[in-house]
This record gives structure tokens, sequence and C-alpha cells, in this order.
């Protein structure tokens, strides 16, 4: 059933402590579903201001079913900054007032190698065989392919098999799949926050599955050494608290290299997150979509799959793309490799629904099998394009003298905007936030990430010099309060009214 | 859903190997069920003795030790009985390898399909192995529902995977007639596809894309919609939403327009496929509108779908606490062939209206009506629809353009609401921006479309059609003589002695193990039994090699029937 879980009213609503639950708490959806949470009748909250659900779902809520009321929501203000730009979008010669995306991360430096390699001759087959009805696991050439990949790129100790492999379309399947098929309804994961919000979304919209989050902070103490470490301790008492609150945790997840943070677990703090899974029988999924996104070689990232003897092997399921990697996030293809075949078997249950093209999967393997072009011509040239636009990005934040965390992975930085705000406060950081907008480009505040500390942004630099160029200059402008487009006091003065809290606010989606 | 329970009903009657089997399975269960009582009553008895134990500390770790043993053995020992209940619904299939020119391959595969309703290398689900059972605790008890839910529904489907007929590499493999698949234009799809325009990629296509649909996308299926529709005003690309399937679309539509238990009518026998879309991610119920073969006064043809009926199976709905919110129907009709007229749908859609109830309409066989007397109307193409916010309709390239492969499908609505809220699950049932790319240039093609694609299509449909109901008909077999949709829907109930569902589900197994894959009217909640769906959309060598197999099995299946009257008689 998808009905809120009567446990929800027991957790409570004030003092969110370092596990407070997230009450399918999303990167958009806060004061909704607190709100929602309280009323068993499912009416939506009177909540005004950016991304007014009241406003839409309420106007003709017959044609809904009441969950249908929620799910449009997650649509509708996931539109409100994406629109703004779709409507106004840069371009050089056409509009060059347009507004700077630096807020989706995605990589689109590398369109050129790309588009060559999938424009050759080799990518073009039709067949018959891929016109049909699939293996809905995926077809057995790409899964075969999908193995090697992984068994080379995350240096599994042993080859990976084939039929551990699910491949489907994307990660955001996968995470709703797994989500579905691990827990029941109104049960939850754990995750540590800041992470990518959208997350959320995949594991509620038909899973009905919650978050949990494990809070990290920036602060640097005897314990964690450097911000936002995530450390078991602070796991286990996520864990007490969810369990205390009665929310039933069924598993972890972890995100390596990190989104918004660039970090990079050593394999000896990834062993112990998965040994104190083990403890608690938790799954573990493990999301690597960044695995070769990592330009700094002295990173020194390792998969998960390539850890001699996994703590636990039959709960430990791991996921990648090429969305990032091969910054193709409009390709729409994902894997999981799980050693647990009824988990396996699952997902492909509900492959269904989340199947991808015959032609893409053949394109894919195609791709995938390439190690000479991936290796020689793809991947260096992908790295250094990434390091270049870093440390260009990087520059200019130490010429402003703003304090960022990125660790050589992944295509942002986690910028700490503290400073700018008069005020520490969520509210604030929507209106920070709302000023870069109007000043034409586009970031992703911390709140969409679940962040706990109000003022840090999420910065991606993986876009041509040009616009990057463009894009740093408008954001010194605002903080240097030199913005060229006036603050709309109308705009500012609707979200004063609307928002008590500083929580209630509708931070822009997060891709 | 009392037809899930059909599906693995054991048949009573003690016929060849199978009898043998079943008897075995039934020992099994009932052993089974003992153990599994036990262990309850135990662990009654461990919570019930509890309190008397002096330290507490100790005690609870005790207890919560002996529990999770016992969940880990309850666990074990009810998906044992699952598989158990599964392998029965699998049947005999290999033990008795009536094909006697079977090669030793196939009769090892068999052998292990007779032990395990999965696939031979997934030695996970054998019931030998306990500790490999074992595993399935890590499941949510809905995961373990969607698994044996599929497992069930597409067993057939994963034996053919593994086993296809092949008219050179493979004479001996199944051949599936079960699955409405139209391979009759591969020839030309795969060249039109392979045609320089089709690849083309640019940077918008590697990215996030609009989650509805890439805009030329939406621009294109809405033209195509308004041409091939014949519909009165261009159709808006603002009411389009795209996904990976009509599946997901459906999918999409029962979760943002019931909540779970809220249930849509559905005129039954049905393509059922809505039955499991329905209870997978939605948690839907299907209401049936059972229809009837049987000519009356009141169902002037056979399995019409009348108002009345509509109106009586709502009001007995409603009588029971069921919350109706819509209506599905299915037009051309699937596995029926039924094409409905203007005026049929006017009065659906109408007590549709009354009742406020939303209309799910799918349209996916709408391009291969090939019977040139027939019309097929689309509900798009009504001067003004009755409740035009409640409905909403599906369609896809699987069927009539035979590529199924592609996961494409499309949701037109005027309600802005409903397509918002399905376009929340862009993220979940995406298409890939290359396939997108491909899409949109095929439909725009209306030329090859119009002069090559159609008119090859259904003279070829218009062919296999004809074969395929001679042979019937030379068989004396009942049938529905339509002319739309890639089978036909016939009647088999003469080689049923009783006429019930385990005798229609044996005959089933027969032709499976004849390695000929139909389907069976129970898989449509068809409510009288005998009743199967055969494709035709086939190549020609292998309908004829699929009806020699046919035959055989119907002349098999006459024989016993001609010894058990015998026996029967003898016995009074």
């Amino acid at each position: 059933m998808f009905t809120l879980p009567q446990k929800e009213s027991k957790a409570p609503t004030t003092c969110p402590g370092p596990a407070s639950t997230q009450d399918l708490d999303s990167n958009h959806g806060d004061g909704l579903e607190r709100e929602c949470s309280r009323k068993p009748d499912w009416k939506l909250p009177e909540f005004c201001g950016v991304g007014d659900p009241t406003a839409t779902a309420s106007s003709d809520s017959s044609h809904l079913s009441s969950r249908g009321s929620i799910i449009k929501w997650f649509w509708d203000s996931a539109e409100e900054g994406y629109r703004t730009y779709h409507m106004d979008e840069y371009d050089e010669d056409k509009n060059p007032s347009g507004i700077i995306n630096m807020g989706t991360s995605e990589n689109k430096l590398c369109f050129d190698l790309l588009s060559r390699r999938l424009s050759q001759s080799d990518m073009l087959r039709v067949e018959p065989s891929l016109l049909q009805y699939p293996d809905w696991r995926g077809h057995l050439f790409l899964r075969e392919e999908v193995a090697r990949f992984l068994s080379f790129y995350c240096k599994s100790p042993a080859p990976l098999k084939p039929e551990n492999v699910v491949v489907l379309n994307g990660c955001a399947s996968l995470f709703s799949a797994l989500a579905t098929v691990l827990c029941e309804v109104g049960e939850a994961f754990l995750i540590p926050a800041p992470y990518y919000g959208a997350i959320t979304q995949h594991v509620y919209l038909y899973g009905g599955v919650r978050l949990v989050c494990v809070y990290l902070d920036s602060e640097v103490t005897r314990l964690d050494t450097r911000p936002f470490q995530l450390t078991v301790e602070k796991l286990e008492m996520a864990l007490q608290r969810a369990n205390f609150e009665g929310v039933k945790v069924k598993g972890l997840i972890l995100i390596n290299p990190q989104n918004p943070l660039g970090d990079i677990y050593s394999p000896g703090e990834l062993r112990d997150y998965l040994e104190f899974a083990k403890r608690h029988k938790l799954h573990v999924m493990v999301d690597e979509v960044y695995m070769l996104s990592v330009f700094e070689k002295s990173a020194g990232y390792h998969s998960v799959l390539s850890l001699e003897g996994l703590p636990d092997p039959q709960r430990t399921h791991v996921m990648w793309a090429t969305s990032k990697d091969f910054g193709m996030s409009g390709l729409r293809f994902g894997t999981l490799y799980t050693e647990n075949r009824d988990v396996a078997t699952a997902v492909a249950s509900l492959c269904r629904y989340h199947g991808l093209s015959g032609l893409v999967q053949y394109q894919m393997a195609q791709l995938l099998r390439d190690r000479d072009w991936i290796n020689q011509v793809y991947l260096p040239e992908n790295h250094a394009r990434l390091k270049a636009a870093h440390t260009y990005v990087a520059g200019e934040l130490r010429a402003l003298g703003i304090p960022f965390l990125g660790r050589g992975a992944g295509f942002f930085i986690w910028v700490d905007l503290r400073k700018y705000l008069p005020e520490a406060t969520f509210k604030e950081e929507m209106l920070l936030w709302r000023r870069f907008l109007d000043n034409k480009v586009l970031l992703s505040c911390g709140k969409a990430f679940q962040c706990k500390e109000p003022g840090w942004f999420r910065l991606v630099f993986s876009d041509k010099a040009h616009r990057l160029c463009l894009g740093m200059q408008r954001v010194r402008q605002v903080l240097e309060g030199k913005s060229q487009v006036p603050d709309d006091p109308a705009s500012c003065q609707s979200q004063e009214s609307g928002n008590q809290r500083s929580g209630g606010e509708t931070p822009p989606a997060v891709l | 859903m009392s037809h899930r329970l059909g599906m693995f009903r054991m048949p009573s009657a003690q016929m060849r190997g199978q009898g043998l089997r079943n008897q075995r399975i039934h020992t099994h269960l009932m052993e089974m069920m003992l153990h599994l009582k036990q262990t309850i009553e135990k662990n009654l008895m461990h919570l019930t003795t509890r309190h008397l134990q002096q330290d507490l500390v100790l005690e609870e770790q005790r207890h919560s030790q002996a529990a999770s043993e016992q969940e880990a053995l309850l666990g074990r020992l009810m998906y044992q009985l699952v598989n158990l209940l599964q392998s029965g619904a699998m049947g005999g299939l290999g033990l008795q390898p009536s094909c006697p020119s079977l090669d030793v391959r196939h009769d090892v595969r068999g052998g292990q399909w007779a032990q395990s309703p999965r696939q031979p290398d997934w030695p996970v689900h054998q019931l030998s192995d306990l500790e490999a059972t074992f595993v399935s605790q890590h499941l949510s008890s809905r995961g373990i529902d969607i698994s044996a839910l599929y497992h069930s529904s597409f067993q057939d489907y994963k034996i053919y995977q593994r086993d296809k007929y092949h008219e050179d590499k493979n004479t001996m493999g199944f051949i599936n007639l079960g699955l409405s698949e139209n391979k009759l234009c591969l020839d030309l799809m795969t060249e039109r596809l392979s045609q320089s325009d089709m690849n083309y990629i640019e940077d918008d296509l590697l990215q996030y894309p609009d989650w509805r649909g890439q805009p030329f996308l939406r621009e294109e299926v809405a033209r195509f919609l308004t041409y091939y529709c014949k519909v009165p005003d261009q159709l808006d690309p603002e009411n389009v939403v795209v996904l990976n399937g009509c599946s997901s679309v459906f999918s999409t539509l029962a979760m943002v327009l019931c909540d779970p238990g809220e249930a849509f009518l559905i005129p039954a026998p049905f393509y059922g496929g809505f039955a499991f879309s329905a209870c997978l991610y939605s948690k839907v119920e299907l209401i049936l509108v059972h229809l009837d073969s049987e000519v009356t006064d009141a169902n002037p043809h056979p399995f019409q779908l009348t108002v009345d009926k509509l109106e009586q199976a709502l009001l007995e709905a409603r009588l029971t606490g069921k919350k109706v919110r819509g209506l599905i129907l299915i037009n051309p009709q699937n596995p029926l062939g039924d094409v409905y007229s203007r005026d049929s749908l006017q009065g659906y859609l109408e007590f549709a209206k009354k009742y406020h109830l939303h209309v799910i309409i799918d349209e996916i066989y709408m391009l291969s009506v090939f019977d040139e007397f027939i019309t097929f109307h689309s509900v798009l193409s009504m001067e003004s629809l009755p409740d035009p916010n409640r409905t909403h309709v599906i369609w896809g390239t699987s069927k009539d353009f035979g590529i199924s492969g592609f996961r494409f499908g499309v949701l037109y609505t005027h309600n802005r609401e409903v397509a918002s809220a399905v376009s929340s699950f862009g993220y979940l049932h995406g298409i890939s921006g290359i396939a997108q790319h491909k899409l949109c240039r095929l439909l725009q093609d209306r030329e090859w479309i119009d002069k090559v694609y159609l008119p090859t299509y259904r003279s070829r449909l218009q062919i296999a059609h004809g074969y395929m109901t001679k042979k019937l008909e030379a068989l004396g077999i009942p049938f529905l003589n339509r002319g739309s949709g890639l089978y036909i829907w016939m009647n088999l109930k003469m080689y049923l002695d009783p006429c019930t569902f385990e005798e229609e589900l044996l005959l089933h197994r027969r032709f499976l193990d004849n390695k000929l894959i139909l389907s069976r009217g129970r898989t449509y909640m068809c409510k009288e039994p005998g009743w199967f769906r055969i494709t035709f959309a086939d190549k020609p060598l292998l309908l004829k090699q699929a009806m020699h197999r046919f035959y055989q099995v119907l002349s098999e299946q006459k024989q016993d029937l001609i010894m058990k009257q015998l026996e029967n008689a003898q016995r009074e």
C-alpha cells in the first residue's frame, strides 16, 4: 500500500537531530511531505511561494489519485529552476545574455569525441533480433560486455559474471527497482547527506521508500579529519535513531565518488561501511556512476568490486551507468551488478518497464568493447579537459577567497558561500540562489542535497571554457554585489510571506 | 486475484506421467505444510514461555536469535512452497518428451525444467538446494511477489528465449505463437532503420532530455496521430508524453489515477499484460466485465461488449465497496481482434462520463487492421469526446511497426494534470535520445509508411491470416474471424473433457511438449475454458511448421479423449 506509514506520526517534526528521518523528504518536497505526514488524508499543505503545489494540485484534483497529486507535485516543483533556464538558455550566438547552467551535473566537454565515435560504421548495425522483444535483463551480448568492462575498470579480483548483470534505462530506474524489491512501503535506506537529491524521488515514486539522512558536518574536529567525513559512528547513530523512531531501515546508499562532495572513499573506509552494513544486515547500494571521472590520479579511486572478499556479497549491489563517465545522460543506460541472484531476478522482473532499445544496447556494447579508444583517446582527453576546467574554476574561487571542496573527481565543486548569507538560514540560501538565477547563472543550492548547513552550493565545471568563464563572471558579480540585473522585489516578497520556516522552500531540482 | 490461484491449481485428472508427478508434488506439499505448522507452533511456544526466564538480557538475546532462526526457516519453507506451486504450473514439461526426435541435449534440459520451473543455469532456485533458497530472505515481500508473478507469467517466454526455433540452426526449437509479435516486416524495418538519416548524433540527444520526450519527437507524434487517427483538429504536442513502452505508460497512468486498492473496469478476455502491470507496481485492481461467447438476443455477437454489461459490472463492484476509477478499452481488441464501431465507442465513452470514470484506451494495433472492409475509429477521431479530460490514449510502435525491442510508447491526453503527473516518471521510463531520433525519422517518413510499409504489412497479414484460418477451418476449429491484430482467438473446447481450466492447462502443456507455445484463455481471464490465442504474424515457413505441430498435438489429444471415454464407458 502506498499510504504513509503510521510510524511517521511518531517521528518528531521538531528538532531534526543528526539523523532525523526524511519523510520522503526530497530536494524539492520538504515542506509538502512533512505536512502530508501529519495529515493522513493526504491533503496538500497550505504552502505558498516558490513551486506552490496547492495552486495546481487542488485546482482539479478530482482527476488524479491522492498519490497522483503528490507525484505531479514532484514534476511541477522540479520544473521550477529548469523551466526558467529552458525558457532562456544561453547560446553563444542566439542568446548571449541567456542563463548559464552550472547546476546540472553533465559532462559537456567531450561531445566531439563521443559523437565521432558513435557515428562510426560499427555502431550502425540493425538486425531483427535487436528489434524484437529482448531478454528483459538486457541482451546477453551487452551483459557480457558490461561484465568484462567492469572487471577491467573496477579491477575486480576475479572476472565478473554476465548473469550477475542487469541492464536497464539508467540508474534512476535502478534505484526505483531496488527500493521496490528490497523494501516494503514506508521502509527506508540510510544515506549520508549531502547527497544527490534526485534519489529521493527515484525511491519514492514507485517504491514508497524513504531516505534516512546521515548528516555530515563541514567542521573538522578530532574525529573528523576532513569536512563532511562519513564515519561508522555517524552511521550507527543515524541507524539507532531511525530504529528508535520506528523506521525500518533496510539498506545503505553510498555514492562513490560522492556527489556533491567529490569525495572518494578509501578501501579502508569502504570496508568499514560495508562491515557496519553487514553487522546490521543492511543492503548496500554503491552508486559508482562517477568512477571513471576521477581526473586526479593521486585521488586513488577503488571500486567496491575491487575489494578482496566483500563482507556481505549477497547484500552488496553496485550501480554504474554511462551518463556521467561517458557524458551521455541522454542515452539512458544503467547497470546493476549483484551476486545476489534473487535480487537480480527481482530487478529483472521489473525491467519490462525500464528497458532500453535493442539498437542502443548494441551501440553500448560496441562502445564498451572499444578498449583502445577508451584508454587511448577518450579517458586521457576527458580527464585532461576535466582537470583544466576544474583548475580554472578552483582558481577563480580562490581568487574570491571562497572555501570549497573538490578532490579531483566528478564534475562539480562543493562551494562554501556561508559568509554571503546575512543569516544562516535556508531562506537566505534560497535568496542567494535566486540572485544567481536573476544574474543568469543557475547553480544548485545545498538544500537540494539535504545539506544541513545553509550556504553550500554545488558548482558544475564540466562545460566549455567560454561558458564557464561567463558563468564564473556572473557568480562573481552576485557575490561582489554587482549584479547586472536588479533583484525583483516582488518575487522576494511573495517568498517571505509564504515561508515561515526556513526549510519550507522549494530549492531547485538537481539532476 | 483469483486468476493467480487459477494458474497454480493442480489438475485432478490422473493423466500420463503428469498424474504421478502431481501426486509427488502433492505429497511434498503436504509434508511442507506440516513442517510449517510445526514450526509456527514451536515459535508460539517460545513466545509464551518467554516470561518464565529470569535473566532478561540473556533471554532477550536467546529469544531474538531463536526468532531470527525461525524467521529464516519460515522464509525458506515459504519460498520452497512457492517454488513447488510454480513447478506445478509448469507441469510435466520434459517429463514426457512426446517429440520422438528430440536430441539428447533437449532431453537433459527438459529434465532440469522438471525439477525447477526456472532457468536451468540458475541453480539458486532448485528445490534441493536449501542453502541457496535461503537468500530469498533478502527480498522484501513485494519483491518476492514480483519475482514469483514474473516467473509464473513469463515461463513460456523464457523457455522460448533459450531454445528458439530456427529454420536452419534449430529446427527442433520452440515456435512461439503465444507472443503477439509482428515478425512479418523485419526485412522492411531493418532496411529503413539502416538508412543514413537514422544515424545522427548531436549534443542534445546525449544530454538530459525533456522527461516528457524530446520536443521534436512529441511534435512528430502529434502530427503522426493527427494523420493516422484522422483527428478533426491538429493534436497538441504538449499533450503527448513518450515513455519506453506502453506497459510503462499504463503503469504510470495506474499510479496517478488510482490509489492502491482502487480499480479499473476491463472487459474480459483481455491482454494479460494489463493484469501484470496493474499488480506489479501500482497495486490497482481490475474488475472484469465478463463477455460471453454464446450468441443470444442480448449478445448478438460472440464476446460483445455492451453498456449494460459495463454498467452491471460497475454497480456490482460498487456494491462491494470497490472504488472504480476508470475503464480500460483495447481497440482493436486483444485477443478478440474486434474493432469497435463508432457508435459502440461513443456508448462506452458516454457510460464512462456518466459515472465519472477515466477511460484508458489502448490503440496499439490501430494500423494492424488488414481487412479493407473494416474501418478503425480512433477515439481521437471523434468530433467531440464526451469527457476529454478523462480520456487517455495509448499507442506504440511495438505492434504496428513490429519493433517491440525499441521500447516506445505514447500517451495522448487532453488532461495536463495527468500528463504532468505521468511526466514525473520520465526519469524511470526514459528513452535514449538516439532512439528518439530514429523514431522521429521513422514516423516522419509518411511516404515510406503509406506507399511501402503499410501496404506490404497489411497484405502479408492478410496472407498469413488466410493461411491460418484455412488450416483451422480444415480442422473444424471454431474461431473468431476478424480482420485486425496479429492473432486469432479460437475455441479448442471440443478437445477438453471435462471442459475445465485444468484441462485447458494440460492441453497447453501438451503444446509445449511439442515445442509449440500458444497462449491459453485463462491468461486473458476468459471465463470459459478452452479458448486459445494463436499468433499468425510470422513467416509462412514457420507457420507451416507450427501448424504441423498443432495438428499433431490435437490428434494426440483426440486419441486420449477417445480412450478416456471408452474407459469411462467400460466402467459404467
